[in-house]
């Protein structure tokens, strides 16, 4: 047989994560169904807070109730929990690609399923302006040497400062434009002490945003529905190229 | 929240620059405007600043302080002292002292109710509200300006006691009680609703914090009037906007941690506005407000942390002139800020509050990226290496990977509030999806695959029970020449135990699908993985949402033509109709030698008809008869 496809999701994570590699970024994981502390409580998100209608969820019927996650951020939790135990200290750096799930009406730029990647790295002094060199790297990698960053103020519960993420994007024979592609800031210090970290001693920085988002635009997809419907004149509708090298 | 920039003009000397600036200075540093319409900007205050920013006078404050422009007024400013005139005339109980912190009532007579003078009415409609009578629009426009939701009540339609008493009780809805609020809508409610009600009729004229009631509505008869500038706690309002479903500007409000203080400056407004356009005199006023407001401690902060924190390199100086154009009052010793938080300012609580307020008013743009310091140690990233592993084995046996939803029509795990009702569970298994995507694959093969005869898919995905979440492979494979499917599965499976070694178990197995999933143990004991290969993609080329076509079309060409040659020719003829063509069959006979192609058309506009296809086969036939040495068969 020739050789199949590898869906556009995952050509785009391994990019990712070979990216944030050379920055010194590891890949962690966690459950797609949340508990609520993980979710909401420990990233600062409290119970009968305007903050969770930002984020439409879908719960489940158990007792105590759970949630297909809402953002790949528990896993930050999770994380540094986990380091905390182990006695391990910071500095962490870690991305979170995954499945997230928002109760929401669909259409072609919504989906209920999507992806998102996750990125914190914590230390000590772990600035604001580390989050912009980082994210530059990035995107300059990924997208074109003539990408950039910049931060316009906003807010989440999880991070102060916080900031909406902006990339200068040059589509090949196109005029170039500033895209909204992820939210981030500073790791709130409840955050870190929630999660086991001494928030007098280290802070850091937190990244997060979709992934289907992102090759949207590189690759010119229409409708992000084509992603995860299982139809497969979208894996096939690409041309491909590998090399083995790495 | 929409703001005129007229309105908003009203608190500066200075000429403020045009709509487009003042929208792009706002982005930059504070807020992301939503729409600019004419002069009015729809500003996407979020739940930190709502307290003080669901207003003109918020949305100045943050002009003033981009800008360094000084206001020249200052509702807030002055020192209040609480207003009780005759506060005998005015009964308020207050059941609930919990949600409702503080009830101020004030009793005009003699007002006149018309429509309002052009400037409010103007002021109104320039973000979108709509004028109804001056009473109605001066309580409307106060809470645009200052934020704090205030409501009009008929006293007339009122009951007073004998002694002229009239009384209002702050209190719990009944089980069942129902409400019909201004616009006409019924509630039946239950006892989490709190209520505004006549305490000597024991009717209830509000629901408290969201929407008045009909009972007592002010309208072009109203001659004395009794005006509510309350407190009521964010939870409570939540709760019932959410039950009643019933979301208005006062409970965006409430719900947003407003301080209780601002409501004696807004009915001081609102008092001062409603006597200057529909006349009337206060006759007595009521301020039931026992706890006061929570003091809001001074935040400290250090010129260290705040550099630290934004990876700057600013002097006291600077940070000082941020703190003086945000209003901020402060003291500053041996670089250590304390800043004094001003009532409304709920949102300022941690030094790291005073770093953003540093930070964006300062400007983003000025903090110049830094790469993070290198680290000693390798980043782990075996689980997913060893994943895209198996993915990498898999390509190269020819299958491809899909992706499906999580949603599935039974399950263990069942969701409250499920996006369709017919698949309320999380899935347990990939094999019902795994399943339905073979079957359309199998109907979509001709235009994805063109004549290659057999479909081999796989998802490696989340799988949910009641006890564990754990992750699965699942493998699809169909000959799509209708013969039987063989030991490809078998083959894999084999091959995958061997290449992975305690990968998992099979799951689920059938001839056409196999299901395994991964046990944690070798997730858990991965080490040394190295990176999965690099794949390139191109630019997408989408496929059109209406059927394909499909036609086989066989030309006898000169021995040694070139495929390509035909191909060209038939893709030029078929225009946009055009999806794809394959060579399915050759073979020669007295030296010329037969093509044999399948043909794939759709239209991105329309499910083409026989018309179209036999018009397009023509084109093509015509073509290649008139090209020399070519014969259709």
């Amino acid at each position: 047989m020739p050789e199949g496809r590898l869906h556009p999701i995952s050509v785009a994570t391994r990019e990712i994560a070979d990216i944030f590699s050379r920055m010194g970024f590891g890949v962690a994981n966690g459950p797609e169904l949340e508990d609520e502390w993980h979710n909401f409580d420990a990233l600062n998100v409290p119970a009968e807070h305007p903050a969770r209608d930002m984020q439409d969820t879908f719960w489940t019927t158990e007792q105590p109730r759970r949630l297909p996650r809402t953002h790949t951020s528990p896993v930050q939790i999770r994380f540094m929990e986990e380091q905390s135990k182990k006695g391990i200290l910071p500095p962490f750096r870690i991305i979170v690609p995954g499945k997230v799930f928002r109760n929401e009406a669909t259409d072609a730029t919504h989906e209920a399923q999507f992806y998102q990647n996750e990125g914190l790295a914590v230390g000590e002094g772990i600035s604001l302006a580390h989050l912009k060199g980082t994210l530059n790297q990035f995107f300059k990698e990924y997208l074109g040497s003539e990408a950039k960053v910049r931060f316009r103020p906003s807010f989440f519960p999880f991070t102060e400062p916080s900031v909406e993420i902006d990339v200068w994007f040059e589509p090949i024979g196109k005029e170039g434009r500033w895209l909204e592609v992820m939210g981030g800031g500073m790791v709130h210090p409840s955050v870190l002490e929630n999660a086991g970290v001494d928030s007098t001693k280290y802070q850091g920085f937190a990244f997060g945003g979709g992934i289907e988002r992102l090759l949207m635009v590189k690759h010119g997809i229409n409708d992000i529905r084509n992603f995860h419907n299982g139809d497969i004149r979208f894996v096939y509708g690409f041309q491909e190229e590998k090399t083995t090298k790495s | 929240m929409k703001v005129s920039r007229k309105w908003l003009q009203t608190y500066f000397e200075e000429e403020l620059p045009s709509i487009e600036v003042l929208a792009e200075k706002i982005t930059f540093h504070a807020f992301e405007i939503e729409e600019i319409v004419g002069d009015m900007l729809d500003v996407k205050v979020l739940p930190d600043r709502a307290s003080y920013a669901l207003s003109h006078l918020g949305i100045a404050r943050e002009i003033g302080a981009i800008l360094g422009l000084r206001l020249i007024r200052d509702p807030l400013s002055a020192k209040l002292e609480p207003q009780k005139i005759s506060s005998n005339r005015i009964h308020i109980t207050i059941e609930d002292t919990a949600r409702c912190t503080r009830y101020i009532g004030t009793l005009l007579e003699g007002v006149t109710v018309g429509p309002s003078p052009l400037w409010l009415k103007e002021a109104l409609e320039s973000v979108g509200s709509r004028s109804i009578n001056n009473i109605v629009d001066a309580t409307n426009y106060v809470m645009l300006n200052l934020g704090q939701p205030l409501h009009a009540y008929d006293a007339k339609k009122l009951t007073a006691n004998k002694g002229g008493e009239y009384s209002i009780v702050v209190r719990n809805a009944h089980e069942g009680e129902r409400v019909t609020t201004l616009s006409g809508e019924e509630y039946a409610l239950t006892r989490s609703t709190l209520l505004i009600t006549d305490g000597n009729e024991k009717t209830s004229i509000g629901i408290a914090g969201v929407k008045g009631g009909n009972l007592a509505q002010v309208d072009e008869t109203t001659t004395s009037i009794l005006i509510e500038a309350a407190h009521f706690t964010p939870e409570g309002i939540r709760k019932t906007s959410q039950i009643l479903k019933l979301w208005t500007d006062a409970s965006l409000r409430f719900q947003n941690k407003l301080s209780p203080e601002l409501a004696g400056y807004a009915m001081q407004d609102v008092v001062n506005l409603i006597r200057e356009i529909s006349g009337g005199e206060v006759v007595a006023s009521n301020d039931v407000y026992e706890v006061g407001d929570e003091k809001v401690p001074p935040v400290e902060v250090t010129l260290k942390k705040i550099n630290s924190v934004l990876g700057s390199q600013y002097n006291v100086e600077v940070v000082v002139e941020a703190l003086m154009r945000l209003s901020l009052g402060y003291m500053v010793a041996n670089e250590k800020f304390t800043v004094l938080v001003p009532f409304y300012r709920k949102d300022l609580c941690i030094p790291e509050d005073i770093v953003e307020e540093v930070g964006r008013i300062l400007g983003y743009e000025a903090i110049q990226p830094l790469p993070l310091p290198p680290l000693t140690e390798t980043p782990d990233q075996n689980m997913f290496r060893a994943i895209e592993k198996i993915k990498d084995f898999l390509i190269e046996r020819g299958f491809s990977e899909i992706s499906t939803q999580s949603f599935s029509s039974t399950g263990d795990i069942i969701l409250l509030n499920p996006l369709q009702k017919d698949m309320p569970a999380l899935r347990m298994s990939l094999v019902d999806n795994m399943k339905e995507t073979l079957r359309k694959a199998t109907l979509l093969a001709p235009r994805v695959l063109g004549t290659k005869n057999q479909l081999a898919l796989f998802e490696i995905g989340a799988v949910f029970n009641k006890d564990r979440e754990s992750r699965a492979l699942a493998l699809g494979y169909t000959p799509l020449s209708g013969k039987k499917t063989g030991k490809v599965l078998e083959d894999v499976q084999h091959a995958l135990f061997i290449a992975f070694e305690n990968i998992g178990i099979v799951s689920a197995s059938t001839d056409e699908i196999l299901e395994i999933t991964f046990s944690e143990e070798w997730l858990a004991h991965l080490s040394h993985e190295a990176p999965p290969k690099k794949v390139r993609l191109g630019m997408y080329r989408p496929f059109s949402v209406y059927p394909f076509a499909l036609r086989d079309i066989a030309v006898w060409t000169p021995g040694g033509s070139d495929v390509s040659e035909v191909t060209h020719i038939i893709q030029k003829e078929a225009g946009d109709l055009f999806a794809r063509v394959d060579l399915f069959d050759t073979f020669e006979k007295d030296g010329r030698i037969s093509l044999a192609f399948r043909l794939v058309l759709e239209s991105f506009e329309r499910t083409l008809t026989e018309a179209d296809i036999d018009g397009v086969m023509q084109k093509i036939t015509q073509k290649l008869a008139a090209t020399g040495g070519f014969e259709v068969r």
